[in-house]
C-alpha cells in the first residue's frame, strides 16, 4: 500500500516539475522579442540563407554534389524558424522589407516557408544520394520556386548596395 | 493523322491556320514580354483582366485577353489585336491608356506581333467582363492625346527583328520586355525620361522602388558580369545569394510563359546591351511613402 502511495506523489511530483520546466523553457525561447529584435533576427538569418544558396549554386556548378548537404540541411531548419520571426506588431518600412500582406495573409505566407522546407528536404535527399543530374534540376527552379514565391508578393525590392 | 487533316481542310478553308512552330514563337515572344503579367491579377486566371491601376488619371483595370469571343478579344481579327497591342486603339475607337506600354509596343516587327497573337488565340477562353475605367474629367478627351503627342517617347519598328547579339537586346529591351517602363524614371509629365534608361525609378509601377540597372558600378549594375545579369534573368538568382521578389520575380516567373524561358542567346544578348547604355548615378533608396 505505502509504496504505491509513495510512487504516485513521486510520480506526481515529477510531472509537475516536468511542466514548470517545459514552461520556463518555452518562455526563455520565446521572449516576447521586441519588433526591432525580430527584424534584425529575420534579417541575419535571411543573409544566412542567401550565404547558403550561394553555396549550393557554387558547388553545384563545381559538380561537387555531396557537398551540399549541409547547406540544405540548414535551409530545411531555417525555414521552419521564418513564420516566427515575423511576429505582429514587427511591420517597419523603414527597418525592414517586409510588407504588410505578411500579417494581411499569414496562411499564404507560412505556406511559403513550409514550401522552402519541402524543397530545402528534396534537395537534401537528391544530394544525399548523390544524384547529380535530379539535384542539377532541383536547384535549376529552387531560387524562383522556394525563394522567389515568398519574396514576390511579401517583400519590396532591397536597396541598391 | 492524315485523315483527319483531310477531314479538317474544308472548315479551315478560309483562313490558314498559324503552324505549331508559329504559335510556339508567339508563346516565345510573350514570354518576352515578361508574360504580360498586368492581364494576370495574382493567383487569377491568366490573361482575364481585372488588375487594378491607379494613377494622376484615375482608375483604370487591364482587359480581357482571352480568346473569349464576348468579353475577350476572340471576336477581334488580327489586324485588330495588332493595332490595340501597338497603338493602343480599340476595334470601336477608343484610345487605350498607355498604362499598356503601346508606345514600346510600337517598336516591335510585325512578324513578332502576328505570332503573338497567334498565340493568344490557342490559349483557354474566360468569360470575364472588362471592368469600366474611372478617368478624370476630359482626361480621354483633351489630356491624353496632347500628351501622347507632345510627351510620349515612341519606338518605331524595325522591318524585321534583330536575330542575334547586341542589336538583338536592343530590340528586346526596348520594345519586347519593356524593362524601361518598370526601371527609366519619370519626368514631371510621366513619360518615361529616355535621357536616364533604365536609371531607376524610387516610386515605379504599383509603388515599388525600381532599381537602378545601368552600368554604374556604385548604384546600377556595373559590378555584375554579363553571366550573372542573364542568369539573373533565367532564375532570379543574384551574384550575392539573395532571390528576386516584387515584380521582378513576377516577369521572370511570367504566366503561361516569362523572361526564365528565354534562351541564353537571348539573355546574353540583354545582358550585353545593358552593358553599352550610358552608366548614370541615381542611388534608388527605399520606396517613398
Ligand atoms: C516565407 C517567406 C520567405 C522565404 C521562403 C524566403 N525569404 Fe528571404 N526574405 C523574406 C522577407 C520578408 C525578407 C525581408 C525581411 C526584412 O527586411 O524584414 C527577406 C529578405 C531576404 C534577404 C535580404 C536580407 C537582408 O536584410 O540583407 C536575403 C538575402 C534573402 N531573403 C534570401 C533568401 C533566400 C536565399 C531564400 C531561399 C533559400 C529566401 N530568402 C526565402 C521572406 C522570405
Ligand atoms: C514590371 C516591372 C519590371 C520590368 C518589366 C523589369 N523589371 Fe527588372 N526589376 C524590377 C523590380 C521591382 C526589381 C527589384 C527586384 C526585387 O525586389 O528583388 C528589379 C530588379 C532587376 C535587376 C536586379 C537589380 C539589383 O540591383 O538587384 C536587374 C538586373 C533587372 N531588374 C533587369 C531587368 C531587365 C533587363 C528587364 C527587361 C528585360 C527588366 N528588369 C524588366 C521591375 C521590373
Amino acid at each position: 500500500m505505502r509504496p504505491r502511495v509513495m510512487f504516485r506523489a513521486t510520480l506526481l511530483m515529477l510531472g509537475v516539475t516536468a511542466l514548470t520546466l517545459a514552461a520556463c523553457r518555452t518562455t526563455a525561447q520565446t521572449p516576447s522579442m521586441t519588433a526591432a529584435e525580430a527584424i534584425d533576427a529575420r534579417q541575419k538569418l535571411m543573409k544566412e540563407q542567401g550565404k547558403a544558396w550561394k553555396d549550393i549554386q557554387d558547388k553545384t556548378k563545381a559538380g561537387q554534389i555531396a557537398a551540399i548537404v549541409p547547406d540544405a540541411e540548414k535551409l530545411a531548419s531555417t525555414s521552419k524558424q521564418i513564420p516566427g520571426l515575423f511576429p505582429e506588431g514587427s511591420l517597419n518600412p523603414d527597418k525592414s522589407l517586409a510588407k504588410p500582406e505578411i500579417w494581411q495573409k499569414r496562411a499564404d505566407f507560412d505556406a511559403a516557408a513550409k514550401n522552402l522546407e519541402t524543397w530545402s528536404v528534396k534537395l537534401r535527399d537528391a544530394a544525399k544520394a548523390n544524384d547529380a543530374e535530379q539535384t542539377q534540376a532541383i536547384v535549376k527552379d529552387f531560387g524562383r520556386q522556394a525563394c522567389g514565391t515568398c519574396h514576390q508578393p511579401f517583400r519590396v525590392p532591397p536597396k541598391q548596395q | 493523322m492524315c485523315l483527319l487533316v483531310a477531314w479538317r481542310a474544308p472548315v479551315a478553308a478560309q483562313v490558314t491556320p498559324p503552324s505549331a512552330a508559329e504559335v510556339a514563337r508567339g508563346r516565345y515572344m510573350f514570354g518576352a514580354t515578361g508574360g504580360c503579367g498586368c492581364h494576370t491579377p495574382p493567383k487569377g486566371q491568366p490573361n482575364a483582366g481585372g488588375r487594378r491601376y491607379d494613377g494622376p488619371y484615375g482608375t483604370v483595370f487591364s482587359s480581357n485577353i482571352t480568346p473569349d469571343r464576348q468579353t475577350g478579344v476572340g471576336g477581334w481579327t488580327d489586324e485588330q489585336i495588332i493595332t490595340a497591342i501597338r497603338l493602343g486603339r480599340r476595334p470601336n475607337g477608343e484610345r487605350l491608356l498607355p498604362v499598356h506600354p503601346y508606345p514600346v509596343f510600337n517598336g516591335m516587327a510585325e512578324e513578332d506581333l502576328r505570332a503573338i497573337v497567334a498565340f493568344l488565340r490557342t490559349t483557354s477562353p474566360v468569360t470575364k467582363a472588362n471592368q469600366p475605367k474611372k478617368l478624370i474629367p476630359m482626361f480621354e478627351s483633351v489630356f491624353l492625346p496632347a500628351w501622347l503627342a507632345a510627351f510620349a517617347p515612341r519606338e518605331t519598328p524595325p522591318p524585321k527583328a534583330p536575330t542575334a547579339g547586341v542589336p538583338r537586346g536592343e530590340y528586346l529591351i526596348r520594345a519586347v520586355a519593356h524593362c524601361g517602363e518598370c526601371h527609366t524614371p519619370r519626368t514631371m509629365t510621366m513619360a518615361t525620361d529616355n535621357s536616364r534608361f533604365l536609371a531607376g525609378n524610387p516610386k515605379g509601377p504599383e509603388d515599388q522602388a525600381m532599381p537602378n540597372i545601368t552600368p554604374d558600378p556604385e548604384t546600377g549594375i556595373g559590378k555584375w558580369s554579363v553571366e550573372e545579369i542573364a542568369d539573373y534573368l533565367g532564375s532570379g538568382n543574384k551574384p550575392d545569394g539573395d532571390v528576386a521578389g516584387g515584380l521582378m520575380g513576377e516577369v521572370i516567373e511570367g504566366t503561361l510563359a516569362g523572361y526564365k524561358d528565354l534562351t541564353p542567346a537571348d539573355r546574353t544578348a540583354i545582358a550585353q546591351y545593358l552593358k553599352t547604355i550610358p552608366p548614370i548615378r541615381n542611388k534608388i533608396g527605399k520606396p517613398v511613402k
